[in-house]
């Protein structure tokens, strides 16, 4: 990030080598909570942040690669963490007033948010900790304050030692920001600071000498800027240049605010900057800074954009394709006469998007009088504009209706009833109904925020994640994220069974002296449950099926998934009042004499690293009401956090769970190819897969285990420096003690020696393979439990069938392993099962991907056709009345055969070699709901439930 | 208060331009006058923006239609969905085919000069009443087996001796000084001149089914003056239909020459009447449409075989005891519903439909993105199967035909494709189809 910067760095730095020893100190003592104990001592760094409603939404970044780079500077292991921080509500000036001001914020919000803490705080027990503590933090207050000036690395090359010079920057503007942001802060700085997000004093510089020059009247030096404004992003306006001309006009400060209120719309401005004398700016501390600048990784938009950030550079890319949501009030006040009344909300103003608005009558006209024409209400119409075909699903509620219009490029329009259902629940879970989230002004620009990561997501999702190719299809995406259920990841028992111990025991609001009950007060909150994800995975869930679609698709609509897998979190808070549909809508299954207690309910989501959990917490009913907007409270969070640390421990074994291949073994697309010569398979499997088909081998060779084992071990061992390659820098690094000191230069071994220390210490499973060098050999003896009845399975085989039985787990029949890619969902629990991306990007290949994308676009078709021939019972019909019966009757099975060619074949003699594979879908309503969804190669009949079943049961175990 | 009943499909005409209905058919209440106007309306106005509307769907799968043909007339289609329809997706095909052929039919009786230069609108609305029973049959779809208004692939039968026919119409066709003959058997093509066949498949589409409805009418002769949309939509042809025996019809598209009469009287005799045997046995196909030389398995309800290159099809469904002793309750109606809807189902979703030529370019823009879900696949469908509670389905695609078949349930699923693939080849070798 550009507001980076040394001093604040370094201060870090030194307080986390503060922590870092501390945390060797009473590291043998083992205990997780301990380190979470300071968090307490400390205001929280999240406590600025909240917003008056009690909302928080707090993410901190520490991305792997800075933190290698970091390590590598100070041979220091610990936490680097990239401080941003996002509110709307409050703009941080970068100045020498900066710390002043976030104190005295900061106190402003305390009394109300800490009740509890503050009572905890009489109660804290004494620690030199909290010393030092102190100290390290008044360090760095007294530390310079955080400046932008003059860091920009790509400045450096360029810019010599002239004295003074022009410069030109380009920026996006976007006004329509201003209508959302709070007036205030327009007051002192106009529109210079709102839009352009450049802090002018004219005062200061009347009191300044300026060294260099006769000071004209009027002239705009900036003396600050803005946090997340155009100015900073675009990384050339520093601190004491002066502004002198917007698009080629000259500006003052006279006329600044014109010039700049004539800014129609969200648009590119070039400015003209003179900038001042570069040489006396501090040397010494640039060598490192200027390092650190270059490896720390661009922060991806994806984060960008759920920091709140300026997203209309983002939002011009779309700009041209025409999607729209809007809110439209059906009941029509003939006598007003103020025109666009009846748009209650509507997000983007982009052109295209103007023009949907403009025909809005269609809209309400169909809604109005279709119902009385076909017997039913609107779900969706097809519009042609100009060349692009757009679908326009509608969702009426009460008198007013939902329009959203999305590009049937991306969305075809058999998934389109399911994307706006579940962004309907996700507005209802975020805010009860439809009417109370668009009909309060104030939450504009929130909806704003909301609808902008929707439309991003699906029409130009490859800009949010770093790496992805853009591929006009994001089928994968809509079928997964359509699924009414969450990806589930298994885990060895004894895993599982210590994370869901350490959830229960959180669960129990059992905090001990931070507890209520200790003061004996009455509790704040019922914690209703919680779900655990690891790596966007579930990993534990004790939420009720209802509650846990409603935090999914908050998290899913946030992206907070994909965020804790691909990017470190440093932390993640986020708090806020939700209404689980099911508890809102008074839980139909209620026994009788049972009611649902009337109270709210808050979600509390806490990412740290790889680890998220969430907790949902009801305030009434047992516990004491909740009044007005509380926000999250300290301990709390803080238990959360505890909880997650405490879990840390065991992020070893999940780690190993991804590394090692799942249970039904997976083959490339791309071995099929008889284009592939027997060589290149080899080669392939060699080099590419710790995933290759075991079972191929193993039954190809001899059915014996020990076979399987030996050849098992083998791979491992050549896989394994990869491993630690791709670790590198994360939480476990296996093999740097024992296998591979070589290849990872950076760990010295007094580091190999802390992290084996400090495993041990935290008391994991020991499973893996840092106690020694003979650990590493050990095959990782997977029981991969059956996903979804682990109570009810109990294994009676010795460990050798079991071994045996692992080494030949085979989905499909024959002697070849034909399977591609699976998905398995369970209705009732509401989770599904898939390879992790892991292995799916382990088995790389060139057409592999394609299948796989294929796969998804298929199975979008399949599952539409089982819901369209189902009762409605699915969560996103709940509201709608039943579907009258398909014409073709209920779809219990459903598959398509696909042809493949390699792609540039440019043998003109030979015709292409093809490879054909199906894509099966099945539901199953027996002996527990389940869709089925596989992809194997053609040369093998399969008969689906069989393969769904070894998958559920039998053998897959 | 529904306005329309269940399943019902309601047709709307109007002037483009101005909004006058034209004609409204389909379901026997007709749609207010408020709402035709509000329908139409919106379209109009959307249009004034630059966003065209083409279709809107309903829960319980109700949907309308919209489409505008040469920037004179309007046609929009209104269907509440209801036990027989299909999915939105699929209902949404059936529509937009229904509006084409409806559009087609009314350039094929009246010129498309008529239709395009609206000059006198009441005279126009009188003229229309003559397609009234073409677009009726289009709509009702009450014949049986009959499915090219869907496919656009003329509805075949597959005489036991198709040499002597062929001779025959040949002949016919050649001393009505025409290139253009063709023998229906129950309504379906048994052979034809090698330049009907020429002509585009909506055409001959559209003329078999006008055939039908002229022989349904029972006159044993008959002169009706026909524009061909694709070949002449502006100047008409004469065609003339002749019942050789019942179910078994003649037809040439003529010029001036020769009279209905002398060709009826010199012609008819004179070379058929030696063939009456020949036609008889090709009669007694039936609707199996295929010969019996070609066996199909008895599990197999029913087949639609699709011959993408001379875009011919042909269908049946054969539904005997054995079939009825193991689900009583299907009835030879359903299964026709059954195979439709599959194709349409099959067609909508991963198989490639044929261009057909009949649909200009203004007019493709509109009809021609209902197909956005197959671009999205990476590799290319070739076989699909559903199982459904009725009946299992089985659809596959080579580059040469499409075949569509639906098998009883009790055929297991993994022998579907076996079935399918034997069936096509025997099919094949048995006919050369």
């Amino acid at each position: 990030m550009a507001s980076e910067s040394p001093g604040r760095c370094s201060k870090n730095t030194l307080s986390r080598a503060q922590r870092a020893k501390e945390d060797g100190d009473n590291g043998s003592t083992s205990s997780s909570f301990s380190s979470s104990d300071y968090n307490d001592d400390l205001e929280p760094e999240w406590l600025d942040d909240i917003q008056k409603n009690g909302e928080l939404f707090y993410l901190e970044l520490s991305d792997g690669e800075e933190e290698a780079t970091l390590a590598q500077v100070t041979a220091n292991q610990c936490l680097s963490t990239n401080h941003v921080r996002f509110s709307e509500k409050e703009a941080e000036v970068i100045t020498e007033q900066t710390n002043t001001q976030r104190r005295s914020s900061r106190k402003k919000g305390e009394p109300a948010l800490k009740k509890l803490a503050r009572i905890l705080g009489r109660k804290r027990r004494p620690s030199q900790r909290k010393g030092s503590k102190d100290g390290s933090r008044g360090k760095s207050n007294s530390s310079p304050p955080a400046s932008i000036l003059k860091h920009q690395p790509g400045q450096r090359q360029g810019m010599t030692v002239h004295r003074r010079r022009l410069k030109e920057a380009c920026v996006y503007l976007n006004p329509k920001r201003l209508a959302s942001p709070p007036a205030p802060l327009c007051d002192r700085g106009g529109l210079l600071e709102a839009l352009l997000g450049v802090v002018h004093r004219p005062a200061w510089t009347a009191g300044q000498k300026d060294q260099w020059e006769v000071r004209t009247e009027g002239r705009l030096t900036v003396h600050g800027l803005i946090p997340n404004s155009p100015a900073i992003k675009c990384g050339q306006i520093l601190i004491g240049d002066v502004l002198l001309a917007v698009d080629d006009v000259d500006v003052t400060s006279e006329n600044i605010e014109r010039v700049l209120s004539c800014i129609p719309g969200p648009t590119q401005v070039k400015l003209t900057l003179e900038t001042a004398d570069l040489d006396h700016r501090g040397g010494p501390s640039d060598s490192s800074t200027v390092h650190k600048m270059k490896a720390s990784p661009p922060v991806s938009q994806l984060v960008r954009l759920l920091w709140g950030e300026d997203t209309a550079e983002l939002q011009m890319a779309i700009g041209h394709i025409p999607h729209i949501v809007m809110y439209l009030s059906l009941k029509l006040d003939s006598t007003s006469l103020q025109e666009e009344e009846e748009i209650l909300y509507q997000y983007p103003m982009s052109e295209a998007s103007s023009q949907l608005k403009g025909v809005r009558g269609i809209f309400l006209t169909l809604c109005d009088m279709l119902e009385n024409v076909t017997g039913g209400q609107i779900i969706s119409s097809s519009v042609l504009l100009g060349k692009h075909l757009v679908h326009v699903g509608y969702w009426k509620e009460h008198n007013n209706l939902l329009v959203v219009g999305l590009p049937a490029e991306r969305v075809p329009l058999l998934s389109l009833q399911t994307v706006v259902g579940d962004v309907v629940r996700t507005l209802k879970v975020m805010y009860g109904t439809l009417d109370s989230a668009f009909c309060m002004v104030d939450h504009a620009p929130r909806l704003d925020h909301f609808f902008c990561l929707f439309f991003q997501q699906l029409i130009q999702p490859w800009r949010l994640r770093e790496g992805s190719p853009p591929s006009p299809v994001v089928s994968g995406s809509l079928f997964l994220d359509g699924l009414p259920a969450v990806r589930w990841l298994t885990l060895p028992p004894e895993i599982k069974m210590e994370v869901d111990t350490v959830l229960s025991d959180f669960e129990s609001s059992d905090f001990g002296e931070m507890s209520e009950d200790f003061f004996g007060l009455r509790r704040l909150y019922v914690i209703l449950g919680s779900c655990l994800f690891y790596k966007s995975y579930l990993i534990a869930n004790h939420l009720p099926k209802e509650d846990l679609l409603d935090v999914c698709l908050y998290c899913q609509h946030f992206c907070l998934l994909p965020l804790a897998s691909e990017q470190r979190l440093g932390q993640l808070v986020i708090w806020r009042e939700v209404f689980p549909q099911q508890r809102a809508s008074g839980g139909g299954s209620a026994a009788p004499g049972f009611t649902q207690p009337k109270g709210r309910h808050f979600l509390l989501i806490v990412g740290l690293r790889h680890l998220m959990q969430c907790v949902l917490l009801e305030a009434g009913g047992c516990a004491s009401p909740a009044l007005a907007a509380p926000g999250p409270d300290c301990v709390y969070v803080d238990q959360v956090k505890a909880t997650l640390l405490q879990l840390e421990a065991l992020e070893a074994g999940m780690e190993e769970r991804l590394n090692v291949p799942s249970a039904p073994c997976l083959s490339c697309a791309d071995w099929f190819l008889p284009a592939a010569t027997t060589r290149d398979r080899l080669d392939s499997l060699a080099s590419s897969s710790p995933v290759f088909s075991k079972l191929a081998g193993a039954i190809r060779r001899s059915p014996s285990g020990s076979r399987g084992r030996s050849l098992f071990g083998e791979r491992s061992h050549k896989s394994s420096p990869q491993r630690s390659l791709s670790d590198s820098g994360s939480e476990v690094q296996m093999d740097v003690g024992s296998a591979a000191p070589g290849l990872s230069p950076n760990s010295t071994p007094d580091s190999a020696r802390r992290h084996g220390g400090r495993r041990d210490s935290l008391g994991s499973g020991g499973s893996d393979g840092s106690g020694g060098s003979g650990g590493l050999f050990k095959t990782p003896r997977m029981k991969h439990p059956n996903p979804f009845y682990l109570g009810t399975l109990k294994k009676t085989l010795t460990e050798r069938e079991t071994e045996e039985m692992y080494n030949t787990i085979k989905l499909t029949s024959g002697t070849e392993n034909t399977l591609f890619h699976y998905v398995l969902m369970e209705t009732v629990q509401g989770i599904f099962i898939a390879p992790t991306h892991r292995e799916v990007a382990q088995l790389s290949g060139s057409i592999h991907p394609q299948l796989i994308r294929n796969f998804h676009h298929c199975c979008l078709s399949i599952r539409a056709a089982f819901q369209q021939s189902l009762p409605a019972r699915d969560r996103r019909a709940a509201d709608r009345p039943q579907r009258s019966g398909w014409g073709l009757g209920p779809v219990k099975e459903h598959g398509v055969l696909f042809q493949c060619k390699p792609e540039n074949w440019t043998d003109q003699r030979k015709p292409a070699p093809t490879m054909t594979y199906w894509v099966i879908g099945r539901m199953l309503l027996e002996p527990v709901p389940q869709e089925f969804y596989v992809c194997f190669h053609d040369s093998v009949p399969e008969v689906p439930v069989e393969m769904a079943f070894r998958l559920s049961f039998g053998l897959a175990f | 208060m529904m306005m329309l009943e269940d399943g019902c499909i309601q047709l709307l005409c109007l002037t483009a331009s101005s909004g006058v209905p034209l004609f409204t058919r389909g379901a026997s209440k007709q749609l207010p006058f408020s709402v035709i106007g509000s329908l139409n309306g919106v379209h109009m106005f959307g249009g004034g923006q630059g966003v065209l509307l083409s279709c809107c769907e309903t829960e319980g799968g109700g949907k309308v239609v919209w489409r505008v043909f040469h920037d004179s007339v309007m046609l929009i289609a209104v269907s509440r969905g209801g036990s027989s329809g299909g999915c939105s997706k699929e209902e949404e095909i059936r529509l937009q085919r229904l509006l084409e052929n409806v559009w087609h039919c009314m350039v094929l009786v009246l010129g498309q000069d008529e239709l395009v230069n609206l000059r006198n609108v009441e005279r126009l609305k009188r003229d229309l009443r003559s397609c009234f029973c073409l677009i009726d049959q289009l709509l009702e779809e009450k014949q049986q087996g009959v499915l090219g208004n869907l496919t656009h692939c003329a509805d075949s039968l597959l005489p036991p001796n198709p040499t002597l026919l062929q001779e025959a119409v040949d002949g016919f066709a050649q001393a009505a000084d025409s290139e253009f003959g063709c023998l229906f058997v129950h309504g379906r093509i048994a052979v034809a001149t090698e330049k009907w066949w020429r002509l585009a498949p909506q055409e001959v589409v559209l003329l078999s089914a006008l055939v039908r409805t002229l022989s349904a009418s029972g006159s044993a002769s008959c002169d009706y003056p026909v524009f061909l949309p694709q070949g002449s939509p502006t100047v008409a042809h004469r065609l003339l239909r002749f019942q050789l025996l019942p179910g078994a019809d003649v037809c040439v598209l003529c010029g001036p020459t020769p009279s209905l009469h002398r060709a009826e009287s010199e012609l008819v005799g004179q070379l058929w009447s030696p063939l009456v045997e020949t036609l008889r046995s090709c009669l007694s196909v039936g609707e199996r449409s295929l010969p019996g030389s070609v066996p199909l398995r008895p599990d197999v309800l029913a087949l639609l075989l699709i011959n993408r290159e001379t875009r011919r099809s042909v269908s049946c469904v054969q539904l005997s005891s054995y079939h009825l002793l193991s689900d009583p309750s299907l009835s030879k109606s359903r299964c026709w519903e059954l195979l439709k809807l599959f194709y349409i189902f099959s067609m909508s979703r991963y198989f490639t439909q044929e261009e057909t030529l009949c649909v200009s370019a203004e007019d493709g823009a509109q009809g021609g993105h209902t197909e956005d879900f197959l671009h999205g696949f990476s590799h290319q469908p070739q076989q699909c199967y559903l199982v459904t509670e009725e009946c299992k389905s089985y659809g596959l695609q080579t580059p040469r035909h499409q075949l569509f078949l639906l098998m009883l349930p009790s055929v297991p699923t993994f022998a579907l494709r076996t079935v399918a693939t034997q069936t096509l080849s025997d099919i094949i070798s048995a006919t050369a189809f």
